[in-house]
């Protein structure tokens, strides 16, 4: 790639001579030997194998085009959340290499978003899932294993009901609740240092199980909250967690899923519900999911999303997990295509 | 603190102590290029330090969730559950109160929290195959003086309601020796009690059971409602010595709350239920409760023999692991007891 000389790591006065030689860009120093180019620039050969060095070093970093980028992004699959509407409106569900956050009022489904996640993301390829693994890391308390096995049971029944061919019907043996199980990670946090803690050792953690698609942190308000005494701390902390975090996204190719709390605002003599941690904190996700309730109703709405319009869909929270709100008309759809195909 | 436990260069450790960082937390809570101003060091001294320090902070390894359900690791998560004393009930919470979090019971006055309060004080004593933890409870009093009387009555009958426990077991526990009852007028002394006795109770493995009847008492009547900032503060500090006390001595925590008045669903409703009440201490509370139970008085009445009740029901409002439901209940001589539906 064609870089100006100027630009190249070395010291002023070494660009200087090389420009004044007449080498402007890195393709003039190219198939350059040390004593040519020595001579040329009446530079030293050490100075001369320091600019090739830095000439050739450049080379690597080359920087790619957004095609390129659009193919790396469609070859990860996004995690399903079983609601079929949201991931409709999410394009797929929750993507990869992406930090996605979840806002809601107790007990609206947070949690439960984030169990089906960390078995969806589990799901065989030849279903269309990622065949991944998840650490899950709990500052709460919440992550109940009977709910957990409630959700893989119901997944490895729907996926068994699902299996066609005889590719899908092997995996099926290696998909099974106690497969499920194992493939779950479980840290506990009981305060922000602990969770900080954690997340310095995720890379190690990442590279010694390459497998490892989804990581959850449920939820990050918990322990933030508890830090009111220090509000610059507590902002400077979460600046460093997000950036953290989205680049334990990017760098590891896996979807970072967080949770937060709702809090109130008070302004103009009205009071607001909206996600706690401040808005400094609201710029890290790249995608933002409000859950809340409507009378009765469960609605999930995506509020920040650079890739998608804002929408609202309705779920349900159902003994087998996040699901549709009309569950029994999605199951009746299914049927009769399974039995065209046969 | 000692640095030299860590396993570091004697260059790193020389200059962490000559920055003044006093312990592992204070490294964790600055970032990498902070530290590298602070401590002159490089890069890669650096993350080896900050490697070191996480690796001392974490409390245990990632475990798997097949770990867990093997019951491999008994500080996390274990599935124990605290039974009620009515298996009905019992079913509706999925084995009983989780042994890990904070569970709220709310409701208005007289709808019979405080009778689950108790019912729970004898029912921790039993053994873990009749559903107990064989310790007793701390009961925290913020308002009413303790119901001892009603305590003595249930004690009496308590044969009747556990009809599954053999009664030699039952003759053989000493209920009222193992029930501890503080008195605590306001915030401090309610801290200090937290604070001091509950974890030395805790730690003799005398008590598995808090109860604090209630916690809207001290919130409400010591804040005015300017200072719902103050007040937030506190009731976070205090979420968090409850927490630290359930997590640590793995102890099932029953909040009693009172229930307000709630006069339009705006747009911004905090739950489904459509009722007029909702409990007390607003949302900054609700964020910190794991299992929220509500307990409402019904129209009617129930008999069984020869007594005759108020209908109640128990509702699960949210939980992690339990469904929205509800049973109806009557309070007895012998304690709370599910009305089963006539067939």
């Amino acid at each position: 790639m064609r870089r100006p000389v100027s630009s190249l790591s070395l010291s002023s006065s070494l660009k200087v001579k090389m420009v004044r030689a007449g080498f402007q860009t890195t393709t003039d120093l190219q198939n350059l030997d040390p004593e040519t180019l020595s001579a040329e620039a009446s530079i030293s050969q050490q100075e001369a194998l320091e600019a090739l060095q830095a000439a050739r070093a450049g080379e690597g970093a080359a920087s790619v085009t957004a095609l390129e980028l659009l193919q790396k992004e469609e070859e990860f699959r996004s995690i399903v959340t079983f609601s079929s509407q949201l991931d409709d409106a999410l394009g797929g569900g929750i993507p990869v290499g992406k930090m996605s956050e979840i806002c809601g009022a107790p007990g609206v489904g947070k949690t439960q978003l984030c169990l089906q996640l960390a078995v969806d993301v589990q799901v065989p390829q030849c279903f269309g899932g990622l065949g991944g693994q998840v650490i899950f890391v709990d500052t709460e308390g919440s992550f109940q294993l009977q709910r957990v096995m409630d959700l893989a049971g119901a997944a490895v029944r729907h996926c068994s009901l699902l299996a066609e061919d005889e590719e899908q019907r092997v995996a099926m043996t290696t998909f099974s609740v106690e497969t499920i199980l194992s493939n779950i990670f479980l840290v506990r946090c009981h305060d922000y240092v602990e969770l900080l803690a954690e997340l310095h050792l995720l890379p190690d953690f990442l590279r010694s199980r390459p497998k490892l698609r989804l990581l959850v942190i449920d939820s990050v308000a918990f322990p933030f909250l508890r830090l009111h005494d220090d509000l610059s701390q507590r902002t400077r902390l979460l600046q460093g967690l997000g950036l953290q975090l989205i680049a334990t996204a990017t760098g590891h190719n896996i979807a970072v899923v967080i949770t937060n709390h709702m809090s109130t605002r008070l302004g103009g003599g009205q009071s607001q519900l909206v996600p706690a941690l401040g808005d400094i904190w609201g710029h890290a996700a790249s995608i933002r999911l409000l859950l809340r309730w409507e009378e009765s109703r469960r609605l999930a709405s995506i509020v920040k999303s650079p890739g998608h319009m804002d929408a609202t869909v309705q779920y349900q929270i159902t003994c087998e997990g996040f699901r549709d709100a009309d569950q029994s008309e999605q199951l009746q759809r299914k049927k009769p295509r399974i039995q065209n195909n046969q | 603190m000692s640095w030299d436990h860590l396993q570091l260069k004697p260059q790193i450790i020389s200059a962490v102590q000559r920055a003044q960082l006093k312990s592992v937390r204070e490294v964790l809570c600055v970032s990498g290029p902070d530290l590298q101003k602070m401590t002159g060091l490089s890069r890669s001294d650096v993350q080896e330090l900050l490697h070191a320090a996480a690796t001392a902070s974490r409390t245990h390894q990632p475990v798997t969730a097949l770990q867990l359900q093997r019951g491999e690791c008994h500080r996390l998560e274990s599935g124990l559950r605290l039974g009620t004393g009515c298996q009905v009930l019992d079913q509706l919470l999925r084995g009983g109160l989780p042994v890990g979090g904070v569970t709220e019971l709310s409701g208005e006055s007289g709808a019979g929290k405080t009778q689950l309060g108790l019912q729970l004080c004898l029912s921790v004593q039993y053994p873990v195959e009749h559903r107990g933890l064989s310790s007793g409870a701390l009961y925290i009093c913020t308002e009413d003086p303790f119901p001892i009387k009603r305590l003595q009555q249930l004690i009496s009958e308590q044969s009747v309601l556990r009809s599954d426990v053999p009664r030699s077991l039952i003759s053989g526990l000493q209920f009222s020796d193992h029930i501890y009852i503080e008195h605590t007028a306001d915030l401090d002394s309610l801290q200090v009690c937290l604070l001091r006795r509950a974890p030395l109770l805790l730690a003799r493995g005398l008590v598995r059971l808090i109860v604090i009847d209630s916690v809207a008492a001290l919130f409400r009547c010591e804040f005015q409602p300017d200072d719902w900032l103050e007040r937030n503060k506190q009731l976070l500090t205090f979420s968090s010595m409850l927490h630290n006390l359930s997590q640590e001595f793995t102890t099932p925590i029953l909040c009693i709350n009172q229930v307000t008045d709630v006069f339009s669903q705006s747009a911004n409703s905090l739950s489904s239920s459509s009722s007029s009440v909702c409990p007390a201490l607003g949302l900054a509370w609700a964020n910190q409760v794991m299992v929220r139970l509500m307990m409402r008085r019904l129209q009617g009445k129930v008999f069984l023999g020869d007594q005759s009740s108020a209908l109640r029901r128990l509702e699960v409002v949210f939980a992690p692991h339990l469904a929205r439901n509800s049973r109806d209940i009557g309070v007895w001589r012998e304690g709370l007891r599910a009305v089963l539906d006539p067939d």
